[in-house]
Order: structure tokens, then sequence, then C-alpha cells
């Protein structure tokens, strides 16, 4: 989220797409139910289901699934063609303004950008950029009437949305769709303000990055990031999810979302190279050129006084990425490869704590059968899961291989681990509200805390090493184990080590003879790490939250002394209790709010005042310096050069799985950037045998695959069903509660019809397509009737090529009357 | 909310001993606009009265159960309607209403086993409970539910529980949305009509607030969208004490115990006037004096 | 018949065992469902829910002694139906009721007609217009108490689409008590305090010939003919 869940209540008008958070986040929901009731705010749902939202909704659009770039490019362009654009916010915040690369373009008939080689289907981004002056620095026309600069090449670009082109993708009719747009771009005045709620409805997608994009532009061209009720707000699908992404549970970042060292960068200086960017205007903050201080201050936590100078603060013990076959490329390690990897014998064990990967990767088989290639498994759980008891034979009979419980000769161990309410430490919300939580009870019987599990195998490891030796000891023989207790870290010792203290004198900078903390002292804020060694910080973006004052994720204050819903003083809010992220950007060209009533910061003649500036807090507005201080341009990204894998601008690919062509560019229907799988089990439907567009979702009444196992929440949602139009019930002669099965280009599933009229088959393309959806959680184990309903038995292993999210959400089935 | 006071105020079976603080009616709010039917209050119900799970089959719906039972007191109703050419999942939480003037207590035969307190929550006592079921004819709302392991009669309690030491009922704690509150009735009724207004602002012009006048007003206020239609949500139109049960305990009742009085005393009065038959003496000797008139 | 009727000393038998044991399985059930159904009928008589082990245990018992009690008057219904059809005599009868309960049966109405007294012109059968009326009260009431008392007994079993059913029986199944309570007030009056010997006549089964020639001369006529032709039968077989 750049804004924060009680910041919703600010808003005037709530999109929520490509989510259905009254489902999924029922508790934050509250605060579009106060935005509703106390401001009038409108909440507008657009999805492929009526759903829990759209029941509360002012507004419902029906969509395909996996249309969202369709219509969200539908909206940019009617705010182009309706002039609904906060002008000045645009001038002000984005690189709207920039001049972009002579060669770049985009082939409308081919549906591809400039780069493109069809003979290899591949990129070179070299023209994804800006147009760079002799001085480094990129052109700009502050009057945005350049025809080469981003402005115009935008509305160029998106011109080609029309409503009706709206309609004949996504399935909508143009009346629903221009009611839904009228409500949406109102927000475009400087003192309306509108935000966007979205989950994995969005992520689960071959696109989602360029998804998410997409939104981004809607919202900064209606002038709604960093201000109070607007952002573009992502609601995480767990209670700690957002914690683990800040620190490294993705394979190519390190905490801090630091990007990892690869095998081509041998030394600090290689690193350093691509890790701290060149500034593109004059006068921007850059912050990011202080990531060297974050990265030693990652090793000294890592390798403690191992870490020296000389030894380039141990860099060369830290893991790098490996180099992927062609050249400048990398291996890659995320969810899908590493079963990809495993299912190719490149993998001997796996640790699975707290994941369940049989049922909540894509393509459970192939899961399965990756499973049974390991050596060893490990994993720790509070229940018996899938994953764990792959072996059985109901389970490992979804296997193609036909493999039998005989023939698995994987080692797996299940150890019981203590559950979140069985163990104290924190959570850090959708909000990035870093609060802290007390244990409740004991774990039952064996079961240990995981990090109990994860220091006795540690210390063990270590043991070994120090015996037997090995061929790569350093890493693990250097690591810093300084905690009280070694077999069971206390979480507090960890949060103080992730937010660091000095380990010998740190000086002030620019003044030398002014010691800013002793030896010991826990770091205050983001500068006082150093690239020197004297610091040390597990994560730089929670510096902060444990300083003098002690742990600040423990703070109960429900004081909100703005009367803006910040609630400073509850927990902590990285980075540096910031409520909302981008914040300069709520004020105008003289730092004065746009909504006098809705202010976040303001320049009061000295220095920002309001909400924690994400901005340097003297600088004076006429100064100019960048809204986005983290980006070398120091604007926002409408254009955005280079980094994607599918182009600058946010173009409407079809899914993967498509029932149809793409109408823009039929030659280039999917995603070009996709890299499918090429095992045998990475099948993909066509349309004439697989007509049906399906979708997955959660439902409010479980939590993933774990509430299974809690009488409760069984009661409430006994059994896997499927959700069918009345129109296709009809066709397949269906009535509700009867069993049908649910086929893809993977494999099949069984479960009860639920017939409703909360989705309707659509025109698409000239064509009628019929949408289900069904929810995920049930599998082989647990109370109830877990009779194999597994939904990821269907899902495709597509991958977003940025983010790697499997394709979840819009893929073909066919349906069957059991 | 202060503590409140438990004095009963009216009981069943005239089993009332009538208490004499003055103790405002409380109430609870549903707010059917802003419910998002996730269920909390399902959970939170059972946990804190301490029922166990149902076993349930998926019916083709969302909703848990086609109705309550003694285990499930609170029961979110999910009703797909199309109303005015839109589509609406309307989703009401389902409960006992805690009528002003209650049918369950009305029917009820053993003496305390329905009690109403002072500040309008009714009440199942299952110590004084029988099992007969008369209250489940009482009820305009099909709320009361036999046990067949107990053979006691359960429902929503209100949290009497809770209230009595001044908290809030559980369903309310747990309600995320805050389409549910607690509070007196008064005050919840104007809270009630702010909702209205603002929903009628917002082009629900049939909003209005459900209070049925026809069982005195109830202990739960419903504020709908389409108040013309609460059938559309469930919640019978103008819910009213059945005819058949007023008829049974007003005038049959007196009239069969003048009835049954009567019948005593006739046959009293007939033994003191005319007494015994008596056999005749000579019946002996006397022959039969000429048969029927054939 | 094969039971003997006539016997020695001057007795004739009224009611066989069977038909005794079945009238009592009414008689008892009744008397257990009118107390509990008393005790839920006002609160005034709840003291005898309490007498009967409380109410939870009358309220369970009353259904089960609610089947006895039909199928005693279902076998009643079963046994004396032919008996209990009203016939033009009982019609003739009932213009003498008042004499009836005046206990006038011998006061000569007329004396100056042949026909003088109620006996004489209304001999009564087994049973006479009174107790035929009770036994259809009890049979058509005793129906009516089953099929209600089902209803409420299954009350949670019937969907809210039939609630109907529930209500119709809340007021029928008090209704048809009260109608049998009636019967069964004069019923016991009258077997009891009234016609003396009644009583024992149903512990018993015995009744003196003059009894009977008195309360039931046409049954007791048919009776000694019937004796009479038995007994020529028996004799012709001896010889």
């Amino acid at each position: 989220m750049t804004n924060g869940w009680t910041d919703i209540q600010n808003a005037d008008v709530i999109l929520a797409m490509g989510g259905n958070p009254a489902e999924n986040h029922p508790v934050g929901f509250r605060f579009v139910m106060e935005a509703k009731r106390n401001r009038g705010a409108k909440l507008v749902s657009v999805d492929p289901r009526f759903n829990r939202t759209s029941a509360v909704a002012d507004s419902f659009t029906q969509i395909r699934a996996g249309t969202d770039i369709a219509f969200l490019a539908g909206l940019i362009n009617y705010c182009f063609t309706h002039n609904r654009i906060q002008e000045e916010y645009v001038r002000l915040f984005t690189n709207a303004t920039f001049i972009v690369h002579p060669q770049y373009e985009f082939k409308d008939d081919a549906g591809v950008f400039s780069g493109w080689d069809e003979a290899t289907r591949k990129y070179d981004k070299s023209t994804w950029n800006y147009d760079i002056g002799p001085d480094g620095f990129a052109k700009v026309d502050p009057a945005m009437q350049d025809p080469r600069c981003v402005f115009q090449m935008m509305k160029h670009f998106y011109a080609r949305y029309t409503p009706e082109m709206v309609s004949n993708i996504c399935g909508c009719s143009v009346e629903s769709f221009n009611r839904a747009a009228d409500i949406i771009t109102s927000t475009y005045p400087p003192d309306r303000v509108g935000t966007i709620m979205y989950a994995l409805g969005w992520t689960h997608h071959s696109f989602s990055v360029q998804l998410i994009h997409a939104a981004a532009m809607l919202q900064l061209l209606l002038g709604n990031i960093g201000c109070a009720g607007g952002g573009l707000n992502a609601l995480r699908g767990h209670s700690n999810i957002q914690g683990g992404t800040d620190c490294g549970m993705a394979y190519h970042n390190l905490p801090g979302y630091i990007a990892i060292p690869k095998q081509d960068q041998p030394d600090l200086k290689s690193f350093y190279a691509t890790l701290l960017p060149k500034p593109l205007r004059p006068g921007v903050m850059n912050f990011t050129q202080n990531y060297d201080r974050f990265f030693v201050s990652q090793m000294k936590a890592y390798y403690g006084l191992n870490a020296t100078n000389d030894n380039e603060f141990g860099y060369s013990w830290h893991p790098r990425l490996p180099n992927g076959a062609a050249p400048g490329t990398y291996e890659n390690w995320s969810w899908a490869y590493i079963f990809d990897h495993m299912s190719n014998g490149m993998m001997e064990g796996l640790f699975s704590f707290g994941m369940n990967p049989v049922n909540n990767g894509p393509h459970s088989r192939k899961a399965i059968g990756a499973l049974k290639k390991l050596k060893y498994l490990v994993v720790a759980e509070n229940f018996e899961t899938e994953t764990a008891s792959f072996w059985k034979p109901e389970i490992i009979a979804l296997d193609e291989e036909g493999t039998s419980t005989a023939d698995v000769r994987t080692e797996v161990f299940l150890l019981p681990a203590s559950n979140f309410a069985e163990k104290d430490g924190s959570f850090v919300n959708s909000a990035r509200w870093f609060a802290w939580k007390y244990k409740a009870l004991d774990p039952p019987g064996d079961a240990k805390t995981d990090q109990e599990i994860i220091a006795r195998i540690f210390l063990k490891v270590r043991d070994l090493y120090a015996k037997e030796g090995g061929k790569s000891p350093e890493p693990i023989r250097s690591l810093n184990w300084w905690y009280t207790n070694p077999f069971q870290p206390s979480l507090d010792e960890v949060a103080r080590e992730i937010n660091g203290w000095a380990l010998g004198e740190v000086k002030d900078e620019k003044d030398p003879k002014t010691v800013v903390l002793k030896a010991g002292d826990q770091l205050g804020k983001f500068l006082d790490a150093r690239a020197d060694g004297t610091t040390l910080s597990g994560n730089w973006l929670y510096i902060g939250s444990y300083a003098a004052a002690g742990n600040l994720a423990q703070r109960r204050v429900n004081a909100d002394p703005s009367g803006m819903k910040r609630f400073e003083n509850w927990g902590y809010n990285w980075p540096a209790n910031r409520r909302i992220m981008y914040n300069r950007c709520s004020a105008d060209a003289k730092g004065q709010p746009w909504d006098p009533k809705r202010p976040v910061i303001r320049w009061n003649g000295e220095k920002w005042v309001g909400d924690v500036p994400d901005y340097k807090p003297d600088s004076p507005p006429e100064a100019g310096m960048g809204a986005f201080i983290m980006l070398p341009e120091g604007v926002a990204r409408l254009f955005v050069p280079g980094q994607f894998a599918e182009g600058p601008f946010s173009e409407f690919y079809e899914p993967t799985e498509s029932p149809v062509a793409n109408v823009l560019h039929p030659r280039t229907s999917a995603n070009p950037g996709v890299k499918p799988f090429k095992g045998k089990w990475d099948l993909l439907g066509k349309p004439d045998e697989f007509p049906i567009v399906a979708t997955t979702y959660r439902l409010t009444e479980h939590f993933h695959y774990w509430t299974k196992n809690n009488a409760y929440s069984v009661q409430l949602q006994p059994e896997f069903f499927v959700e069918i139009s009345e129109e296709l019930a009809r066709e397949k002669d269906l009535q509700s509660g009867d069993m049908v099965r649910i086929t893809s280009a993977r494999g099949s599933i069984q479960g009860k019809a639920m017939i409703t009229k909360r989705i309707k088959p659509m025109q698409v393309a000239g064509k009628t397509v019929h949408q289900i959806g069904f929810p995920i959680h049930w599998g082989f184990l647990g109370r109830g009737k877990q009779t194999g309903g597994m939904a990821n038995i269907v899902t495709p292993t597509i991958v977003d090529p940025n983010s790697f999210a499997p394709e979840y959400k819009g893929f073909l089935v066919k349906l069957e009357k059991v | 909310m202060t503590t409140q006071a438990l004095e009963v105020k009216n009981a069943s079976a005239g089993a009332a001993s009538p208490g004499i603080r003055l103790t405002e009616p409380v109430a609870k709010l549903i707010d059917t606009s802003t419910c998002i039917g996730c269920k909390a209050c399902e959970v939170a119900c059972q946990e804190w009265n301490d029922l166990p799970a149902e076993t349930t089959v998926n019916l083709g719906t969302y909703q848990t159960l086609p109705q309550m039972t003694p285990h499930f007191w609170n029961l979110i109703r999910f009703i797909e309607v199309e109303m005015n050419g839109q589509l609406h999942w309307l989703m009401r939480k389902d409960q006992c209403m805690h009528c002003s003037d209650p049918g369950c207590l009305k029917a009820c035969p053993a003496p305390g086993a329905i009690v109403q307190y002072q500040n309008g929550i009714v009440d199942f006592q299952q110590e004084n409970c029988i099992g007969c079921g008369y209250c489940i004819a009482g009820c305009p709302f099909n709320v009361p539910k036999l046990s067949g392991q107990t053979r006691k009669i359960y429902k929503c309690t209100l949290c009497v529980d809770r209230v009595s030491v001044g908290l809030e009922p559980a369903c309310i704690k747990a309600c995320p949305t805050n389409c549910l509150s607690f509070g007196t009735k008064d005050a919840l009724l104007l809270k009630a009509q702010k909702r209205v207004d603002q929903l009628k602002s917002s082009g629900f012009e049939a909003a209005g607030i459900y209070d049925p006048q026809g069982v005195g007003g109830t202990g739960v206020v419903t504020v709908l969208a389409y108040a013309d239609r609460p059938e559309a949500y469930g919640l019978p139109a103008n819910p009213t004490i059945p005819m058949s049960v007023v008829l049974w305990k007003q005038p049959l009742k007196w009239i069969g115990n003048l009835a049954i009085l009567g019948g005593i005393v006739g046959a009293f009065l007939h033994y003191l006037r005319y007494g015994p038959k008596h056999v005749p003496e000579g019946e002996k000797s006397k022959q039969a004096a000429g048969g029927g008139p054939a | 018949m094969s039971e003997q009727r006539i016997l020695p000393g001057g007795r004739v038998l009224r009611y066989t065992l069977r038909e005794r044991i079945l009238h009592w399985l009414a008689g008892l059930s009744y008397i257990y469902l009118l107390l509990s159904g008393l005790a839920f009928w006002t609160p005034w008589m709840w003291w005898l829910a309490i007498f009967l082990g409380g109410g939870p245990v009358a309220r369970e018992v009353h259904p089960w002694m609610g089947l006895i009690f039909t199928f005693a008057v279902v076998y009643m219904y079963v046994m004396w139906a032919p008996d209990m059809r009203i016939t033009d005599q009982d019609r003739e009868w009932r213009n003498f009721i008042g004499e009836y309960v005046r206990n006038e049966e011998e006061q000569e109405r007329d004396p100056h007609k042949a026909i003088r007294t109620y006996q004489q012109f209304a001999p009564v059968g087994r049973f006479n217009y009174g107790q035929k009326y009770l036994f259809w009260v009890m049979f058509w009431g005793g129906i009516a108490l089953f099929v209600t008392g089902m209803i409420l007994w299954f009350s949670e079993y019937i969907p809210w689409s039939l609630r109907f059913l529930r209500l119709m029986s809340v007021i029928l199944h008090p209704i048809a008590f009260l109608v049998t309570l009636a019967g069964f007030i004069v019923h016991v009056y009258m077997g009891t305090a009234v016609v003396r010997g009644g009583f024992t006549s149903v512990i018993r089964g015995e009744v003196s010939v003059p009894w009977a020639r008195f309360h039931h001369r046409l049954w007791l006529e048919k009776v000694e003919a019937e004796q009479a032709a038995a007994d020529n039968n028996t004799m012709a077989a001896r010889k």
C-alpha cells in the first residue's frame, strides 16, 4: 500500500478491482464503509464475478478475467478524451514532460514495441529510454506539447482503447464502462481524491506488473498518488506477507529490496556499479545512491566482526545469483522455477516452512511429480499438509508417471511448528505497519517455534562444518549468531538487529568531530547507517523501528492528533514511520495542500510539516527536488524506461490461455515477454477443447489451506464448489448441488455446482464467452469433505516475466456434469 | 453501556416477578446495506456461547445453513435477487428479533421458561423449559430451535451475560464493518434514521427501518435499502403473533376454564338434586311389559 | 359369543376381560393426558406437572401416553363400532332425555296410555344413546388429538412453508381436549355416582340381571335368547 488502511476513510471514490476486499480483507474493509458512511464515498467494483464487495458497491461492472489492462487503458483514454487530468500535478510529479528516445515506437498492428526481434522472440530494450541530452540528463518539455514527450506519446498510445474497444475485449457493456469511468475519473480535481484497492486479482496474471503499472498511470493522471484518501493500495494476502517480502523473501532481493549480487559481479565495486544509479535530472535526491550503506550494514548483521573492510565485508561469502544459459541473464529461482528445476532433477532437498506448495503453487501435479525427485523434504507446519504427505496414495496418484507410494524415495521430515498465536513476534500489514504481537498460548506437544527449528538446524550444521570441514565453510562458520539463547533466538533481539546499531562511534558526515551515535546505540534514521562497517542493520527499511525509545512496534496509542486518520503513534510504519508514501505529491508547487481539508504535508516556510515527509525535510518547494526521491528521474514513471519485460507503456495482451485472439493485434495475442516452461507438464489448452474462462479465488470463511483443519471454518464453507452462471447451467443441464468436473490441459477436479445470477456470460470479440470461478481452499487432508478438490490441479505454469507470479486467474477449462 | 440490572419484566405462564428499576430497552442495529456477509458474527456467537460446530453441506449458496439450529443462533442469509433491473446480493443477519411483544413468550406453557428482562432482552431459561415447542408456533420469525439431544429450546440470548456486565454482544464485537451496533433502542433508532437518510440521498428511495409494530417493535432494528420489500430479505412484511396462538391464549383459555368449571359444578348440582338411579325393587318379578313400540 | 354371558347367581357378563382392559387403558391414559394437559393448559394447574415428575417429564410422557390412548380408542372402535351405531330406537330415547336426567325412568308420563313409562317406550340395547354419543365424541376427539398432537410433537420438523399446520394444531388440540373433557366429566359422573353398578361392571365385568333389565333391557333379552339357543344346541349335540 502506498497509503494505509485507515487512510481509506479519506477517499471520495474507491475502486476495488483485481481484489475483493470485502471477501478477503473484511477487517480493513471497514474503512471503506466508514468512507461511505461518513463522506458519502462511492465504491466501484470491477470483477469477473458479482462478489461480496460488489454487493455493497455503488457500481458494478463485470469483466472477463484477465482483461483488466484493457479496462484500465480505457479509463486512461477516458481521462484524455474527457480532459479529466490533474494537469499541474502531472507536470510536477511525473515524467510526462520527458522526451522519449528518438527510435522508441510501438507498432500498432504487430502489437510490439521497438526492439522486437521476431526470430529470437526477444526485445532489445535500448530504445525504451529517454532522449538523453549532452549533459547526461533527460530532455524535457514542461509544456508537454512536444509530440515525443511522454504525455503526448501516452495520449496517442491509449487512444485505441475506446469504450467500444473496452467492451469488445472485456465483455462489459459500453454503458457499464462509461458509468464506472465517470465515477472513477471524477477524482481529477485537486480537491477530490480516489483510491484503488487491488490484490491477487491483478498480480496473478502473465502481465501482472504491467497491470499495476497501468493503474499507477491512471492514479497519476488523476493526481491521486501521495494524497490522503488516494494512492495505489495492494492488499496483501497474508497477515505478514508484507514483512516477508520486506525481509528478502523473493529470490532476487535481499532484505530491504536491495538487488541480490550476481555471479558476474565478483567484487563490491562491480556490485555497486549496478546498485547505485546516476541521477537523470538535476537536483533530484536519488536516495538509492545510499544503498551501499544499507548493504554493508546488512553484511555486518550477517557476519558481524568477521566482515571487515579487508574482505569487502564478506561479499565473497554472500550467495550470488548464477549466470543463466543466455548471456546477460541470470538463473531464476522464483516459485514456479524452483519446481521446474526440481522436476528436472536439479535439486536434492527442500525446506518448506509455512508453505504448502502442492496446494498453493500452480499445477499441483507438476509439484507432486517434482517433490518425488527430492532426496529429502523438510516441512515445518502446524498441521499435516498435502506437501508433507505428497507420497500418500491418493495424492501421489496425481503424478502423471503413475508413481505409487512404494516408489517414492524422498525422505520426508515433518517438524511440528507453533503457529502465530503460539509465539510472540510481529506482523507487518499491507499498510507497512509493523505491529508487535504477544504469545497467546503454548504450542502443543513437541511443537517448536520456527526460529528454534532454524537455529537448531543451523547450529548442528555449523558443528558439522567445524568437525568435518566442507566445500565452502566460511559463510556458515562466519555467521554472526550473537543471540542470548542461540537455540532459540528471541524475536525481540532479532527486531533490534533488523533495526541495527552502531558498532563503533558514528560521526556526523559533515562535521566529523561530532559523535552521532556511540557504540551499541540503536540506529535512529536511515542515514545513520554507514558504508564503512561502523554500523549493523538487518534491513534498512526498518531503521527507526527499534531506536533509542525501544520497540516502537509495540506502541498502541490510538490517538489521531491530526484528525487525518494517520494514527502515527500506533506501531511503526516503515519507512521512517511515514504513513503516506510519495506524500510530497499531496502539495502543489508552493508546498500547500491541493485539498486544504485533507493536508498530508505542507511547507511552513522552514520545513515540511504533517506526516513524515517523503522528501528532504528542509528542501523548499521552489528548489524543485523531485517528489519521487527513490528514482533517478525524481518523478513518477508513466513511461518506464527499460525495466519491464514487455514495454515501457502498459499494453493489453490476452492471458496465455484465452478464448479469443487479441482484437488489437492478433499476431501478438499474449504477452510476448512470457517464457513458457517447456517440460512435459507444462501444457496449454486451446479454446476449441477448453472453451470456458476460469478464475480462482479465496473465501472469507477460510484462510488458504490452513483452516480446513478448523471445525468452525469448515462448517461455514464445507466443500469445494464451482460458481456457474444460470445460462451455462442451462446449457449443461445443471442444478445447484450437482457434481461437476472441471478439466484443463493440466488435470481435472470435481466439485459441487453453485448456480448463480452473479456471473453472466459475455460477448467478447463477437463471441459468447462463459466464465466460471472456484475457490482454492480444499485438498486431501483436513476436516470435512477433503476429496481432492484442489483448485491448482488445473492452473497453468505460466508466470509473469517480471514478478514471476503464476497466472492463476484467467485460464481455460471445460465443464461437465458428473 | 453501563451494567444492566437483570430484572424480569415479563415471563411465560405468568411467572413474572416484576422488577422496579427503570431500565432502558436495549437493541441491536443491523445495517444490511453495509453487511458484507463475512460470517464473523456467526462464529463469534458460537464461540462466546460455547456452541459446537455444525456439520454442513454446500447447498449451492454461500449461506452456512438453510436455517438456524440449536447450535447456530446467528445466520447470515444470502439472497440473490434482481430488482429494478439490477442484481442485488442481499445479506442479512438473521437471529432472534427480541420482540417487545414476544409470541414465543405468549405461547409458552412452562412458567418462567421464557423471560423478558426489563431491558427488553427475551431469553430462554432452559432449566424451566419443558421442550414442548409451542414457542416455535408463537414466533413469526422462525427463530426458536428445539434440540433433539436435550429436548430444550435454544436461540440468541442477545448475549445477556455480556450485556448484564456492560459488554456488547459477541456478534457486534466481531463485526468488521460496523454494520452492527448495540445501544439503547432510542439511540439506535436515531442512528438508523441517519443511515436511512444517507441511503435515500444516494438513490435508495425506499430505504427504511424495519422495526415491525405488529410485535410491538423489535430489539433488533434493521436498516433495509429496500424497506418496501422486506420479503426480499427473508423478513415477513407485517409480522404478528399468529392468530391461532392469540385465540388459544386469550378467548379459548377463558371459555375453556369456564366450561370445565361449569361441568364439574353442574355434575355436583345434579347429584344434589337428583342423586343416583335406583334399579326398582320389583324388577326381579316384573316381566317385560310389552317390548318396544314395534 | 364364545364367553358365557349368563352367569350363575343371577349375574350377567356385561364386559369381557379384553373390553375391560381396553377401557382402562383408554381411561387411565386419558387421565394422565388430562392431568398433564391441564398443567400445560394453564399455569394454575402447573402443580399437576410437578406432581407428575416435573414439566419436562410430563411433556415427555404426554405424547407417548397419547399414543396409548389413540391405540385404545382405535381398538375400541374395532370392537364396539357395530354396537355404537345410532339407531331409530336411540332417536326415540332422545325424546326422554329429560326423564333420564331427572331419574324418572319409572315415572308414568300419561297414566291413561298403554305405554306409560320411558322404560317401556324406549328400551335400551347394550349401550344407550348417551353412551354411544360419548363413544363417538371420544373417538373423533381422540383422532383429532392424535393428528394435532403428532404435529405438535414434531413441531421442529414442520417446514416454515407448512407452518399453518402447526398453527392450526395449536388451536385445534385444546379445542378437541375441551370437547373430550366434557364427555369425560359426564362419563365419570354417570358411571360412578349416578348409575350405581356401572363402575363395578367395568371392573369385574358383571351386572345383576335386574340391573341389566333396568338399564339395557333389549341387550339382556338378546343375551338370554342367545344363551337359550346355545343351550338347546348343546342339548341337541348331547343327544
